[in-house]
This record gives structure tokens, C-alpha cells and sequence, in this order.
């Protein structure tokens, strides 16, 4: 239709092997655009209209048949050749991005199942290796042995049950987890994640600065939670015992930013961004994790449509900052003062 | 570990848990500390022990092959509201500890578990059976250097005297008398609030934020007033071990 309009604005003006060009455009487009239904149409139509309105003894079908034909069967093969090449490239870019589909899965599964088999299979063999050797060399070993073969067991196991933990978390997350929000106090959640830390924190002095008249998140405990857990867990693997920790939070406008920041080493140059990606481990000097603690993070704090970000300070130490979206108006809780039923 | 020969000498527990595994660990553990061991490996066996055994404390896995292990807990407490039953979970979920323990249990233990952690809550389940109050005669309650005065309602923290507003001091009461155990949200509702306030769950928790501003040297890293997230709180008095 369009190019009916068009070829007859202009049909006084360009001669009519021009006109007859605006509908073999017009056939490509369906073509590239519609598949080969449209295309044929388009090209009867097309060129019936053509005929009707642009060839000279105007609005009338007295043309030779013999050029209505030529010109309808050269339409026609320009729609089925264009729809042809368009199927053909189409399967193609399919192909390849079903291949591309399944090279990342598979490396998703080959990068889970090496993390797997690293992680589980170390403190496995560990703890396989103390027990098999309390059981054969008992009579060989002297007491300061069996408790260090002992105190060691007791040490990989607690280990596997973290990384079986964040794996198992991981799954959770990515296939679709349940999100129960509810209005919380920031303080709350963050002291509940320190309080699991006590001893492990080693004397590494811990401040935290929430302002009490901070406003109530929407948020789920559980999952918030996990996301100081894990940012402490990794504060206390890769710092010196004595390095101190710090823990703010603010309000702007309908956000709330915290920043975790702790004085050790910082992040690996360069690695700032890829610290979120599943797996990914940094400069890990021994330590061992599946790298799933900052993905965690990430997943979780995504799904409170919010924002987490890494990076060195320039005096050093890493800093992490969240931005939270407060999640609608917090309830009135003047219903809480107490009146006079006291 | 040395006072418990002496101070709970030969509770019975009886221990219900299908993994033969984990009732060897408990058994040789728990036998070593001079309690004595019933066990049952399903629902069924659990109820008819005890019934026939009147045991001192259940400790219950909910993953039971015959039944959810819940049911055991429903039947207890039908006819015994006080013998009290530690669940032993490898769930994870908390609204499954949220069921166990609404529906009557004193507390849970996460599996895996170290010992030491297992040790104290038993401690803690096995004094509140036998109702040990710990508050001494004038009704003062002690947690480390802070003491609460219940019956002026006031807490004395660094030589200072604050006084408790009504729910702050029907939270802290309902605390107390479980101390050292979980108390889910729905259950101190219910304490401060009465049956009909138990979805405002908001309210606890700035009433929480506020006792911690009150009984605590620094409200961010609790001592004593610590959030089981999910779940509840616990009050966590230090004497548990």
C-alpha cells in the first residue's frame, strides 16, 4: 500500500522502470522482515497495483498481458529468492547460538564440577586420610598426634559443610528463590552477622555506625543477612588478625548505601569486576572456597533490586558499597507507643 | 564440662534418629558425659519409648523414615507440656524450625553440629525441665554486668538505672524465662501483645532494637539480645556452658 501511495505521488515525475523498483523494495522488505507468505503477496499485490495505477492508460487493466506476467514472475522470483537466503542465514545464526548457548553451560558445569571436585574432594581426602590413620596407626602415634590428626577433622569438616553450604545457597538463588520481605532495622541484620563471628574475628576491632534513626528496610533477614555473613567470612579469611573492620550506613533520598570497608590488602588489581562473576577467585595465597561468596552477594542483593559494588581504596583496603532501595514507605509505628492500658 | 556428673547426674535421653551413624556419635558423646541413652529410629518407635520410658529430655531428628519427626512434638505435648524435646535438623529452612519449635519444641540444634554447641543446649532444655529460675530472691536477673530488676522493672547497666517501658519489660520477661533458648517471633507477639497482634512482626523488632539500646554496650554487636534471623531471638545469658 505504502508503495502504491509513494509510486503515485511520483509517477508523473520518474519514468516507469523506477516506479516498478519502489515495489520490488517494498517486496524485499517483506521478504527480509515477514518470511515468504507475505513476500508472495506482496508481489501479486504489488505488481497488480502497479499495473492499475502507475502504467500509462491510467486505472485500467488493458495492458499487454504478456509484460503484466513478466514483471509479476520477476516479483515473485525476487520474493522467493530473498525469503530463501533469509531462512538460510536465519538457521545459521541459530546454529551458532545454540552453540554458543551450550559452550557456556558447559563451562558453567565444567567450572562447577572443577570447583566441586577441588573443594569437596580436598577436606574429603583430608578427613579421610586423619580418620584411616587414627584407625591403622593408633598404636604408632603419640597423644600431641592423635589430637592434631583429630583437631584436623574437626577443622575440614566445618569447612566442606561451608562450601557444600554455598553451593547448595547458589542453586537455591539461581533457580528461582523465594524473596520474603519484610520492614526491618539495618542494625538488627548486620548484628545478627557479626554475632556469628565472635570468635573468629580474632581481635580484629569491628565498628559499626548505623544512624538509630536510620529507616526500616524491606528486605528479607535471611537472605541480607547471608550478604554480611559473606562479606565478613572473606574480611576474616584474607586479612591479618588486628585489622580493623568498619561498617556504615546512610540514607539518600529512597536508598540506603552501606559500605563495608576493612585497612588490608584490597582486591587483587584489576580484578574489581570480575570479583561477583561465580567462581572466580582471587589472588587466594592458599585459602581455599569455591568462590561463590561475592556471587551470593551479588544474586542477593540484585534481587532486592539493588546494587553492590567493589574496589581498592587508594590508601588501600577493600570497600564495598550497597545501595538498597529502601522498598516502599515504612510502616507508621506510632501505633507502638504505648498508651494508656500501661 | 566437670560440673555436669554432678549437677544432672543421670538424666535419661532419649534419642530419636534413624542414621545409625549419628546415634553412635550421640550415644558414645552423650554416655561419656553420664547421661543415659534410649534411642528409636522412627516416629513409632519414639512415642512407644516414650511412653514406656518417661525419658528426661527428647532429642529428635524431623527427618524420621515412617512420619515427619513434627509429629512426635504434636503428640508429646498433648499430654506433656514440660519434657523437653531439642530438635536435631539438618534442614535448613527456618520456617521448618518455626513449626517445630511453635508447635512446642524448646529448641534446635543444626546438623552438622560441633558437640559443644550440642552439650549446651542440652544443659539449657534439661534446667528449664526441671524449672531452675535463675533470678535470685529479690528478683534480680543478671546478665554479665548488667542486671535487670524485675520487680521495679529497670535494668542497672554501668551503674546506671533505666527503667522498662510495659512491653520492653514483657519481652525481657518472656526472654528470660527461656533464656538461652529460641523464642520464634509468633510466640513473644503473643507475650507482649496478646493472639491477635501475631503478624506485626515490625513492632518486635524496634522494641528489640530498643531493649538492645538499653541492656547493651554496643547495640550493633549484641551480647546478649542475638537475632536468630527468621526465626526469633535468644537471649544468650553466657552461663550455658
Amino acid at each position: 500500500m505504502l508503495c502504491t501511495l509513494v509510486a503515485v505521488a511520483l509517477r508523473s515525475k520518474i519514468e516507469l522502470t523506477s516506479l516498478a523498483m519502489i515495489y520490488i523494495f517494498g517486496v524485499l522488505v517483506a521478504s527480509v522482515r515477514y518470511g515468504r507468505t507475505a513476500a508472495v503477496l506482496n508481489a501479486v499485490l504489488g505488481v497488480t497495483a502497479f499495473f492499475y495505477f502507475c502504467v500509462p492508460v491510467h486505472d485500467s487493466f488493458v495492458m499487454e498481458d504478456s509484460s503484466y506476467l513478466m514483471t509479476l514472475s520477476a516479483m515473485l522470483a525476487v520474493a522467493l529468492v530473498i525469503t530463501g537466503l533469509v531462512d538460510r542465514v536465519r538457521a545459521q545464526s541459530n546454529k551458532v547460538r545454540d552453540a554458543e548457548l551450550r559452550i557456556t553451560s558447559e563451562s558453567m558445569k565444567n567450572s562447577l564440577l572443577s570447583a566441586v571436585s577441588h573443594d569437596i574432594k580436598t577436606p574429603l581426602a583430608a578427613i579421610y586420610g586423619a580418620a584411616t590413620s587414627l584407625l591403622e596407626e593408633e598404636d604408632r602415634l603419640d597423644r600431641a598426634q592423635v589430637r592434631g590428626l583429630i583437631g584436623g577433622i574437626a577443622a575440614e569438616a566445618e569447612r566442606l559443610n561451608r562450601v557444600v553450604t554455598n553451593i547448595l545457597e547458589m542453586t537455591r538463588l539461581e533457580s528461582g528463590m523465594e524473596v520474603r520481605k519484610d520492614w526491618y532495622p539495618l542494625e538488627e541484620i548486620v548484628g545478627a552477622a557479626l554475632s556469628r563471628f565472635e570468635s573468629a574475628l580474632n581481635g580484629r576491632p569491628v565498628t559499626v555506625h548505623i544512624p538509630s534513626d536510620l529507616s526500616l528496610v524491606c528486605v528479607d533477614d535471611v537472605l541480607l543477612e547471608q550478604v554480611f555473613v559473606n562479606l565478613v567470612d572473606n574480611f576474616v579469611k584474607y586479612t591479618d588478625a588486628g585489622t580493623p573492620l568498619r561498617i556504615d550506613a546512610s540514607r539518600t533520598g529512597e536508598t540506603i548505601s552501606i559500605i563495608v570497608q576493612d585497612k588490608g590488602e584490597g582486591f587483587p588489581s584489576g580484578s574489581e569486576d570480575r570479583l561477583f562473576e561465580k567462581f572466580f577467585r582471587g589472588q587466594t595465597g592458599g585459602i581455599r572456597g569455591a568462590g561463590l561468596g561475592l556471587a551470593i552477594c551479588r544474586a542477593i542483593v540484585n534481587a532486592h533490586h539493588g546494587t553492590i559494588k567493589a574496589r581498592t581504596m587508594p590508601e588501600g583496603g577493600a570497600l564495598l558499597s550497597i545501595e538498597l532501595p529502601i522498598g516502599g514507605s515504612p510502616p507508621d509505628l506510632t501505633e507502638l507507643t504505648e498508651g494508656s492500658t500501661a | 564440662m566437670t560440673s555436669q556428673a554432678t549437677t544432672e547426674p543421670r538424666a535419661e535421653i532419649l534419642l530419636i534418629e534413624d542414621d545409625a551413624e549419628i546415634r553412635r556419635v550421640l550415644r558414645t558423646t552423650l554416655g561419656a558425659e553420664c547421661y543415659r541413652m534410649r534411642e528409636a529410629a522412627s516416629v513409632a518407635e519414639g512415642l512407644q519409648q516414650v511412653h514406656a520410658r518417661q525419658p528426661d529430655l527428647i532429642v529428635l531428628d524431623l527427618g524420621l523414615p515412617d512420619a515427619d519427626g513434627i509429629e512426635v512434638i504434636h503428640a508429646v505435648r498433648r499430654w506433656n507440656r514440660n519434657l523437653p524435646i531439642l530438635v536435631l535438623s539438618v534442614r535448613a529452612h527456618e520456617r521448618d524450625k518455626i513449626l517445630a519449635l511453635d508447635a512446642g519444641a524448646d529448641d534446635f540444634v543444626n546438623k552438622p553440629f560441633a558437640v559443644g554447641e550440642l552439650l549446651a543446649r542440652l544443659r539449657v532444655a534439661i534446667r528449664r525441665g526441671t524449672s531452675v529460675h535463675r533470678e535470685n530472691a529479690e528478683g534480680i536477673f543478671h546478665l554479665g554486668d548488667v542486671a535487670i530488676d524485675l520487680s521495679k522493672r529497670c535494668v542497672i547497666a554501668n551503674g546506671q538505672e533505666t527503667h522498662l517501658t510495659r512491653i520492653e519489660f514483657k519481652l525481657l520477661q518472656a526472654l528470660i524465662r527461656h533464656a538461652d533458648q529460641v523464642v520464634t517471633h509468633g510466640q513473644l507477639l503473643n507475650e507482649a501483645w496478646g493472639p491477635n497482634h501475631t503478624e506485626q512482626t515490625h513492632y518486635l523488632r524496634v522494641y528489640m532494637v530498643q531493649l538492645r539500646r538499653k541492656l547493651e554496650t554496643d547495640p550493633a554487636r549484641p551480647r546478649y539480645l542475638r537475632t536468630e534471623p527468621g526465626i526469633g531471638y535468644r537471649l544468650v545469658t553466657g552461663q550455658s556452658d
